[in-house]
């Protein structure tokens, strides 16, 4: 599992990611994002959905990108597991073996930055939830 | 970060590094130490680096933490030299309050309430992904809810003409503009309408419990003991992606226009450039989207009266007053002696406007806007009126609730042992939800004490207490 912290925010959530390249920050935020809006429900790689990286750096791309999977769920209720270079992977919600346990409103830019971190990069980013 | 004391509520961040103005805190010493750290102080010093900020940036004895604005804040921008920013909206874009006084008082209701409350829960959608099944929206209907919000609501049968006149702008925007709203925006809200969502979200019937105006409590109709029914929420996943959609749009204008930020959620446009009309059109069409919201929510909060109570006392529930609180507005206000054209944004804040103002409603003008600031799901909730301090002070606007003091995730470690839900029916209050976890995390310690919120705006002059409302049952997201 990529690593991810959650760490104190008053209003609403924020979380640290590390990962040793952008790919794995992206992979680190979806694993974040999933947590928050299913907890530790298993999500399988069922399906794959496409997501365009977009951005002009990469705090940019970084936000758009958890923001796009965000998308996903609120409109066809897809779970994401895994980053893809193209996209991610996951299934579509299941009440059955998913427990829904918050809405999430969007990735926002507050405090959001994209940094090195010895051989690799760190970020903080606040979901509004 | 310097603040001065100005008084026993007001407190001043002076100008500092690329601040344009000074920041204006209206709290008590308890409020201020709650805000010990956190980052609202320093955000609300950040409103104050945006281009053609008038007037000081204000935030609410409410304020805290957010993203970009701190939640609580208020600033005004003038209308030629000004900026128009998303961040200083929020994501649930005309996020609000509604409520409605029943014909009921407690005694009268008390036998049925747990059968009300639990057909609030059957009748209104809460929770992770709520939809409507019986409200299916096509895409033309979806384009006239962006352009008339309550309006085409009432006309389709959710509710009576006479609401209109008890909503800010009569429940309709018209600087909406529904083609400058994204296919995705429309995608996310198209079955949504006349849902509650979560986190905050609730429908609560509460009954008045203290009348500190009698002349103005009646006037409201809000008798002794009354019923009512509060709703709290805005413009669901259709906000969220206007804001989203115009948060990257932003990002480019700012760097486009030449605007320092010292955050990045505080992107923002000139007011008069593409961009900022762009999102004008589309912020205004949310809006509209969530006025349209809360009054099908408030239509099916009647029909859940009327089955639990009969018809009589769904056709008698009155709108007493519906308030944005996540908004932006064009309004005259007068700035160094002269009325000035200025565009307000208000998140998490209330718009407060006194006595006489010509905006009202004129069964309105003799007392001011009613306000409503709801608390937490276990103490009180308030209705105050907007007063001519108001006006002159903070753009004619006030708090909106209580304000989180404690994170969602100290909120669980606190509850994790205990059983909220049956500690609150123990006092009274019955709880529905779709989740522990929501309880927990919106557990009443996780809030403020709303009465100290109110009691400095009430003091401080820039809202007048009414009515205070006790809950006696709760539906959650």
């Amino acid at each position: 599992m990529t690593p991810y912290r959650f760490v104190p925010h008053t209003a609403d959530v924020a979380a640290e990611l590390r990962a040793e390249s952008e790919l794995g920050l992206y992979q680190a935020g979806v694993d974040a994002l999933r947590n928050l809006l299913v907890g530790t429900s298993p999500v399988r790689s069922l399906e794959q959905r496409p997501i365009a990286v977009r951005g002009t750096d990469p705090t940019e791309r970084l936000v758009r990108f958890l923001g796009d999977v965000l998308y996903l769920y609120d409109t066809e209720r897809f779970l994401p597991d895994r980053v893809l270079p193209l996209g991610v992977s996951g299934e579509p919600f299941d009440p059955a073996r998913h427990h829904a346990l918050r809405e999430v409103k969007a990735v926002t830019y507050h405090g959001a930055a994209v940094v090195p971190d010895g051989d690799g990069y760190r970020a903080t980013l606040v979901f509004d939830v | 970060m310097n603040v001065e004391r100005i008084d026993a509520y007001r407190w001043r961040i002076p100008r500092q590094g690329g601040m344009r103005t000074e920041g204006l805190i209206f709290a008590d010493e308890q409020l201020m130490r709650d805000l010990e750290g956190d980052q609202a102080v320093q955000q609300l010093a950040n409103v104050a680096h945006l281009p053609g900020i008038v007037g000081p940036a204000i935030a609410m004895p409410d304020i805290h933490w957010g993203y970009g604005f701190p939640i609580g804040g208020v600033a005004a921008f003038d209308e030629a030299e000004g900026v128009v920013s998303p961040g200083g909206v929020g994501y649930d874009i005309n996020c609000g309050v509604r409520l409605l006084a029943t014909p009921l008082t407690l005694a009268e209701a008390r036998p049925r309430l747990r059968q009300l409350v639990d057909t609030l829960y059957a009748t209104i959608p809460s929770g992770v992904g709520a939809s409507r099944s019986d409200v299916r929206l096509a895409r033309s209907d979806l384009e006239q809810v962006l352009r008339q919000g309550a309006r085409w609501a009432v006309e389709q049968g959710y509710g009576d003409p006479a609401d209109l006149e008890a909503i800010e702008a009569n429940g309709t925007l018209p600087d909406a503009d529904p083609d400058c709203v994204s296919d995705r925006a429309k995608e996310r809200g198209k079955s949504q309408l006349g849902t509650v969502g979560s986190g905050n979200h609730f429908v609560e019937v509460g009954y008045v419990a203290e009348r500190y105006d009698e002349r103005v409590a009646d006037r409201l109709g809000l008798g002794a003991a009354t019923v009512t029914v509060f709703i709290h929420s805005g413009s669901r996943g259709l906000g969220y992606q206007v804001c989203d959609d115009h948060l990257d749009l932003m990002l480019k204008a700012a760097a486009k226009y030449g605007i320092a930020l010292p955050d990045r959620q505080l992107c923002c446009a000139p007011l008069g450039s593409a961009e900022g009309k762009r999102y004008w059109g589309a912020m205004n069409a949310a809006a509209n989207y969530a006025f349209a919201n809360r009054q099908l929510m408030a239509h099916y909060a009647r029909r859940a009266l009327g089955t639990v109570f009969g018809e009589a006392t769904a056709q008698r529930s009155r709108l007493v007053y519906d308030v944005c609180h996540n908004i932006a507005k064009h309004e005259t206000h007068e700035v160094a002696g002269a009325r000035t054209r200025v565009c307000v944004h208000r998140k998490g804040a209330t718009r407060a406007f006194p006595p006489r103002h010509a905006e009202l409603a004129p069964q309105f003008r003799d007392i001011g806007q009613p306000v409503l600031i709801p608390g937490d799901m276990g103490r009180y909730s308030y209705v105050l009126v907007g007063t001519a301090g108001a006006f002159t002070e903070t753009f004619g606007s006030t708090c909106h609730g209580a304000g989180r003091r404690l994170s969602r995730h100290k909120a669980k470690q606190l509850a994790r042992p205990r059983n909220i839900l049956k500690e609150l029916e123990a006092q009274g209050i019955l709880i529905r939800a779709a989740t522990r976890a929501t309880v927990d995390e919106e557990m009443p310690e996780a809030y403020k004490d709303v009465a100290r919120v109110v009691d400095v705006v009430d003091r401080a002059g820039i809202g007048k207490k009414v009515a205070q409302l006790k809950p006696v049952g709760v539906v959650k997201g």
